[in-house]
């Protein structure tokens, strides 16, 4: 045992842990002050409210020590990233607990500032400073092979991801190899240092923790600081306002660039398109590489899948958005067809006559109109009482102007589509619409009227008798078109339909791992070709167990669908009044 | 000198390669998958640009073939190279030994019902220029009752990469010209629109035509496309377009609208195209080995093509083919 106290060696860790410590409270102040006064407000109430406060202490573990998100999509991943985490975390507290229940330094002479230094690095390296008991020795081993079992893994990872299931991972610059290299060896040394006490060893631990802790600011290993404070912000329900301010700075810096979402995206169909994917946008937009940043967040076809998966749950399209919105496009935008357009739409409102359903075809149905033709067939058998709200000229939903960012201009349209429908006195909104359907539920405020997409409203009719169909034996197989299933998660209602028509094929991928057709109006910059590379990848996907006919529950997926698909596409409402 | 060459479709191309070859001493032999000779062009009434009556050149061209072996209601289902020479078996159980093999297989017409925004197949009062070619043959059709406004829609499945034709038709620019000057003839009251990008009179005589359309017949050529095509309650359409030149949307009502579908490659042939060797070209339909002097010669040796089955050709540029066929398909025997 070494009775000394104090040995030059601690000094880089020292230095290394006082820079990422100051670092981070400078950072997390910037972040606070940067939060709208009232999002500062809701945080502070949600740090209190028993309800969210046991949400953050349940994701504080969940999420950044047992990351349990990735041991549902991977296992091997998830032990990787649990054994590197959660084993670091024990070292430090079982350090920690046996300064002081051990009390090494007793009766040693160090007290006020002296005595706090020494606390702060004595865990770090007791073995050199004093015996562990066996017990504590025994959970200080297991813990650090534990971590070595996880970097064996990164090793292996980086060598050939594909062993541990990954296609495609990130490809990383200068700082990123080099912390990753210090991170790798931070603990294979200090067990060499602990177990041979050779004094390199524990110079060469202490520098490799300077290393990692100098850099850490500036590489994706942020995101082990950043992740807790993200998770506290996300719970208080803060919303992004601005690309690299307040919330939106928590969450860049909270990605770890995992990669998960680059084999999700659907743009992963080649090489070159996987350079667009969120986890890439978040490190250009991080190192404020405007220009790439920009373009990766007008390219994104927004469908939200790697949200979905994301194991910290990152709203990556959410930044985009603020991104896209952030930009002037200098358009002037004249709303005066607005009017004209309501006074048309009016006039189907004919001799004060309140119908109990207001149907919505809106723009995509419009050009379908085989999808508006079953619409009325099957509510029409139904005895709905119901009115077209745009069968002679409507006015856009909005959504196609806020995925472009401009937030004024569908302002514009949604009050004058509100009044409409508060007009009609309807007490149900149909809409065939996912992309409709979406911003009507998050953007409209409709008190009173029940908003429903027609794969739910088909369900209800089948279910209450209201429509009989037929089933025969065709099998179908159903795609679920981004806004209706990642957004709001509508999986069971179109399936519960379709099968009361017919057998039911799973396609590949489903529900909210489903592929995005490749149409949607979410990106501004794909080519036709790479548009065409996605769908094609998206029908193979569904054509998994050969189908007969491809069903689908949104006009733009039929349309694009329709141009690559070897066997039919069809809307649910399609194949229901075929079966009436 | 009597060698047999297969001549796969009896359209317009394959007619006229066969009459060519005939006289050349050589022994052509027609395979009609239809229970006609003819073709597309036996379906037509009259020809742009000076409303020549299809039928007159239909007959002269069938009169030409009647001494040629010809099998009607028959497909080649296999077809084998072995050295020089080209082993078919029919439909029929048929086998046929021939020195070369000319593609004449032509186009199909694009199927209106894949753009369904124009509600081809939804809506009664919507046809194709093809059903209106009948209208004016026969006389008869059930949604040509005395109207008032007509429509054309021009461009319907090409240069519209979102049904994934890029190319240009070619001829139904001056079809619908044509064609909205006969209903014109047909209903002197009635007012007609066409909606085009841009109308390539490429042809002699096709600009005339343009001006005749204007002048005489009083037809108004919108330029700008329809992007949705809707029914009232009285099942009359509601079509909303743009007009490019005034740089205004436009909403119309009409009583009839057809629609100038475009030529696609004729897929019936693909599985003996490639026992044969020929590719497509990036259009879809058969490459041949040079645009310019290898129009007719196809990367496999012995295998011609000619006429809209390499692009979408006028009836013109057909026949010419066809005779440079059979020139190509004379050198390549006595080589």
């Amino acid at each position: 045992m070494n009775s000394q106290i104090f040995h030059p060696f601690v000094l880089p860790f020292v230095l290394g842990m006082a820079f990422v410590l100051t670092y981070c409270f400078v950072g997390l102040i910037r972040v606070i002050s940067q939060l709208p006064k009232d999002d500062r407000k809701k945080l502070g109430r949600s740090l209190v409210t028993p309800k969210t406060a046991w949400a953050n202490i349940r994701d504080l573990f969940g999420d950044c020590l047992f990351h349990v998100k990735i041991w549902k999509r991977n296992p091997v991943l998830g032990y990787m990233h649990t054994a590197i985490a959660f084993g670091w975390f024990m070292i430090i507290v079982i350090g920690h607990v046996m300064l002081f229940t051990l009390k090494p330094l007793q009766g040693v002479e160090v007290e006020g500032l002296q005595g706090m230094f020494t606390n702060f690095y004595y865990p770090i390296f007791f073995k050199y400073f004093a015996e562990e008991t066996p017990v504590f020795a025994f959970l200080m081993d297991f813990f650090l092979l534990m971590i070595i079992s996880g970097i064996l893994i990164a090793v292996v990872k980086k060598i050939h991801s594909k062993i541990v299931g990954v296609k495609r991972v990130m490809h990383f610059g200068f700082a990123d190899t080099l912390i990753r290299f210090a991170l790798w060896t931070i603990f294979p040394f200090r067990l060499i240092a602990e177990k041979t006490n050779i004094m390199a060893f524990w110079w060469l631990y202490s520098i490799d923790l300077l290393i990692f802790m100098c850099m850490l600011p500036f590489t994706r290993y942020m995101h082990i600081p950043t992740e807790a404070l993200f998770i506290l912000l996300r719970h208080a329900g803060i919303k992004v306002t601005e690309p690299r301010k307040g919330y939106a700075l928590a969450e860049l810096y909270s990605c770890p660039s995992c990669g998960l979402c680059i084999d999700a995206c659907p743009m992963s169909v080649n090489d070159k398109m996987s350079g667009n994917t969120s986890a890439y946008f978040m490190k250009k937009l991080r190192n404020n590489d405007t220009e790439e940043s920009q373009r990766i967040a007008e390219t994104c076809l927004m469908c939200g899948k790697c949200v979905k998966i994301c194991p910290l749950s990152i709203e990556s399209c959410d930044i985009k958005f603020s991104q896209r919105a952030a930009v002037p496009y200098n358009i002037n935008s004249d709303h005066s067809y607005l009017n004209v357009i309501s006074t048309e739409a009016e006039k189907s409102q004919t001799n004060n006559h309140k119908p109990h359903v207001l149907y919505f075809a809106g723009c995509m149905t419009q050009l379908t109109p085989k999808i508006m033709r079953a619409m009325k067939q099957i509510m029409d058998k139904a005895g709905e009482d119901y009115q077209i709200m745009d069968e002679n000229g409507g006015i856009c939903c909005g959504r196609p102007m806020l995925l472009s960012g401009k937030v004024a201009e569908a302002k514009a349209m949604i009050e004058k589509n509100t009044e409409l429908i508060k007009k009609s006195g309807a007490k149900r909104l149909v809409l065939s619409c996912p992309i409709c359907y979406k911003v009507f539920k998050d953007e409209y405020h409709l008190e009173g009227i029940e908003i429903l997409h027609h794969t739910q409203y088909i369900e209800e009719l089948i279910k209450c008798g209201k429509i009989y169909v037929d089933r025969g034996d065709t099998k179908y197989v159903y795609h679920d078109p981004c806004e209706l299933g990642r957004a709001f998660e509508i999986y069971d209602e179109p399936r519960y339909v379709i099968h009361s028509l017919g057998q039911i094929v799973d396609a590949k991928s489903e529900k909210e791992n489903s592929i995005c057709c490749g149409g949607s109006l979410g990106s501004f910059n794909l080519t036709q070709q790479e548009r065409d590379a996605i769908t094609e990848n998206s029908v193979n996907d569904l054509m998994f167990n050969n189908p007969d006919e491809i069903v689908t529950a949104c006009p733009l997926c039929l349309k694009t669908f329709a141009r690559k698909s070897p066997v039919k596409v069809k809307d649910i409402a399609e194949i229901v009044s075929e079966k009436l | 000198m009597k060698e047999n060459i297969l001549i796969i479709g009896g359209g317009a191309a394959g007619m006229e390669a066969a009459t060519q070859l005939q006289k050349m001493g050589l022994t052509p032999i027609i395979i009609e998958k239809s229970e006609a000779l003819g073709g597309h062009i036996a379906q037509w009434d009259r020809l742009f640009p000076a409303f020549h009556p299809a039928k007159d050149v239909v007959e002269k061209m069938l009169d030409q073939v009647k001494d040629v072996k010809t099998y009607l209601n028959t497909e080649v289902v296999d077809i084998q190279k072995d050295n020089d020479s080209f082993h078919a078996v029919l439909s029929n159980n048929e086998k046929i030994d021939a020195k070369a093999v000319v593609l004449a297989t032509g186009f199909d017409i694009f199927k209106a019902e894949r753009k369904q925004e124009y509600g081809y197949g939804i809506y009664n009062n919507v046809m194709t220029s093809v059903e209106l070619e009948k209208f004016f043959r026969t006389g008869k059709d059930e949604r040509i009752n005395n109207p008032k406004k007509i429509g054309f829609v021009h461009c319907v499945g090409a240069r519209d990469v979102k049904v994934c034709n890029t190319y240009c038709s070619k001829v139904c620019c001056t079809t619908a010209l044509k064609q909205a000057c006969e209903i014109k003839e047909v209903f002197p009251d009635a007012e007609v629109y066409t909606f085009y990008m841009d109308l390539r009179m490429f042809g002699p005589g096709y600009e005339d035509l343009y001006l005749k359309t204007q002048k005489d017949f009083d037809v108004k050529c919108v330029r700008g496309r329809v992007c949705e095509v809707s029914e009232d309650m009285d099942g009359k359409l509601v079509i909303k377009a743009e007009d490019t030149l005034f740089g205004k949307p436009l909403k119309m009502t009409l009583d009839v609208l057809v629609l100038m579908c475009a030529m696609e490659k004729n897929k019936s042939i693909d599985a003996i195209q490639q026992k044969l060797g020929v590719a497509n070209n990036s259009d879809g339909f058969m490459q041949n080995s040079d645009m310019y002097l290898g129009m007719n010669n196809t990367a496999q040796d012995g295998v011609f093509v000619a006429g809209a089955c390499t692009a979408p050709k006028s009836l013109p540029d057909t026949i010419g083919e066809a005779r440079s066929v059979a020139t190509q398909v004379y050198n390549y025997i006595n080589r």
